[in-house]
């Protein structure tokens, strides 16, 4: 009997070996290679000028909360300046769950507003980056997320304030990071949590009146 | 490591998944004897393990063999993916039964000292503002047939450890996928053409089956008590694995998904309800726990999973015994 083989190969345009290069999401779907691209983008529509950078830490979690005007994109362009300056990954609270939109944020690095997420972010040694609510003055922070907080006070880790001057209208943006909030009583129920939070609010009310100041007396901002 | 000469049952060792545990359990110095069962043959030579082939839906020859070799480790592989190796109306209903039969007959063996359960991390759910990557500690919120299927298993396996006093380990493994294994999403991934969701293109992970086997051999081996995620580290979307693998990319936006789902069925890889999640909302959880618990870590990113899966040839050349010879 002829035993040669009946099974041959079917003459398959497509190889056996994987395409090369496309790029991959990271384990919260945030797609480098998509923020690379709008990254030009940011730049061309917001001139951020930005201080504070030095008290983010070089490694490990660190929770940020950053002031969020109505109708701007304060948050996210923070972010963008602060992943183009320092390098580090920073993933902002808040996105929405529904598609379009949320697919979209989750692509540039944005997580869901809860408590757990926040929690398994800052393990994993990310920037997290929380929006206090929005406010429609200019100089006027909204309230701030007790319960976002709470991960990051749970696991001693440093909260920042991120105060963020911008109009939505006019390209420049200020942005300044504060030195860490620390703890003014030493509770240690649920009040801490809320007791921090309206530390934070106050002094990122603050920060915004000191960075609208300097930029009447023209200050010069390291770019 | 546990005292030598502990009997093991494997339940499910026809699969892919089981056979391989299967192989792995047999290298360890620790297990004596291995018995597996399933409804079909095992699809890897097993040096050492007895097979019973029983259908699961055969209680009483099920009961009867699990009493007799009388097992201090039950491993449940056991469970039947919709659109895998069964149908989506079949596979619930097998799952069910086989849980039912060995988890029922673990609960009367006096020696037994452990079970560790196959289970999946589509009983998180995805519904509308649930945790993007939940951890073991993460609220169960089933949102699929397949979900709540496991779901049923792990709750009958909690139970089992309560009642009977024994350790209950859950696995919560990412979709199973690679060469010659049965996987609605292997499948759909391996068409010319596939759909995707030009809206959301989600992220999801995948496992490799040697990692998810080698998790249950440690979990077997430290009689882990609780639940675990097993998961490739990193992540993909599914137009992301579609140019990896060279397909044709086939963008839908909503109603159409309605006949895509029909026609990838005509064409041998139908879309159960928890692939369809994996589409539109993806499917991710934090695998961090297994290495800190069992000393498991896996190298093999989600996305080298997928290539391995597009690597896998669509026909393979058999060579003739005169070839081999001459080569």
């Amino acid at each position: 009997m002829n035993a040669t083989a009946s099974v041959t190969p079917l003459s398959n345009a497509r190889s056996a070996t994987p395409a090369p290069g496309p790029s991959v999401v990271d384990e919260w779907g945030r797609d480098q290679a998509t923020v690379d691209v709008l990254e030009p983008f940011v730049r061309l529509r917001f001139h951020v000028r930005s201080t504070g950078l030095e008290h983010l830490p070089d490694e490990g979690g660190a929770l940020l909360v950053s002031t969020n005007r109505r109708w701007s994109w304060d948050p996210m362009v923070a972010a963008f300046e602060i992943t183009r300056r320092t390098s580090r990954t920073v993933r902002v609270a808040g996105r929405s769950d529904r598609a379009p939109g949320g697919a979209a944020l989750r692509r540039l690095g944005g997580i869901l507003a809860r408590p757990d997420e926040v929690a398994t972010a800052l393990d994993e040694g990310d920037l997290v980056m929380v929006a206090a609510s929005p406010s429609v003055a200019q100089r006027r922070a909204g309230g701030v997320d007790h319960r976002l907080l709470a991960p990051a006070i749970e696991r001693g880790l440093t909260i920042l304030p991120l105060a963020v001057l911008s109009s939505p209208l006019r390209r420049r943006v200020r942005m300044t990071i504060g030195e860490p909030v620390r703890a003014g009583s030493r509770r240690r129920g649920p009040l801490a949590d809320v007791e921090r939070a309206d530390a934070t609010r106050a002094r990122l009310d603050e920060m915004l009146t000191e960075v609208a100041a300097s930029m009447r007396r023209g200050s010069s901002w390291r770019a | 490591m546990p005292a030598a000469g502990r009997r093991v049952l494997v339940s499910g060792v026809g699969g892919e998944l089981g056979s391989l545990t299967a192989s792995l359990l047999e290298d360890e110095p620790w297990v004596s004897s291995i018995v597996g069962i399933d409804a079909d043959p095992p699809r890897r030579r097993l040096r050492r393990t007895e097979v019973h082939v029983v259908h699961p839906s055969d209680r009483e020859r099920i009961v009867d063999t699990v009493e007799r070799f009388d097992p201090h480790v039950l491993v449940h592989l056991a469970v039947w993916e919709p659109e895998a190796r069964a149908n989506s109306s079949i596979a619930p209903l097998l799952t069910h039964q086989a849980a039912t039969a060995f988890l029922g007959a673990a609960a009367e063996c006096p020696s037994m000292e452990a079970v560790v359960a196959r289970s999946g991390i589509e009983v998180y759910g995805r519904r509308p503002g649930a945790p993007t990557r939940p951890d073991e500690d993460s609220r169960l919120d089933p949102t699929t047939a397949y979900g709540r299927s496991l779901f049923e298993l792990e709750h009958a396996a909690t139970s089992l450890g309560a009642s009977a006093g024994v350790r209950v380990a859950r696995l919560r493994l990412a979709s199973v996928v690679g060469p010659h294994l049965p996987s609605p999403l292997g499948r759909l991934l391996r068409q010319p053409v596939v759909p995707f969701s030009l809206m959301s293109d989600s992220p999801f992970t995948v496992v490799e089956q040697i990692q998810a086997a080698r998790s249950f051999v440690a979990a077997a081996c430290a009689r882990y008590d609780g639940a675990l995620n097993v998961v490739a580290p990193g992540a993909i979307t599914l137009y992301q694995a579609l140019r990896r693998g060279r397909r044709i990319p086939m963008p839908l936006l909503g109603p159409e998904w309605f006949i895509a789902r029909r026609v990838s069925h005509l064409f041998g890889a139908p879309i159960p309800d928890h692939v369809m999640e994996v589409i539109h909302r993806g499917r991710l959880a934090d695998g961090g726990r297994l290495a800190a618990a069992l000393g498991v870590r896996s190298t093999t990113t989600a996305a080298e999973v997928i290539d391995r899966l597009h690597a896998w040839p669509s026909v393979i050349r058999v060579r003739t015994p005169s070839e081999a010879l001459a080569s």
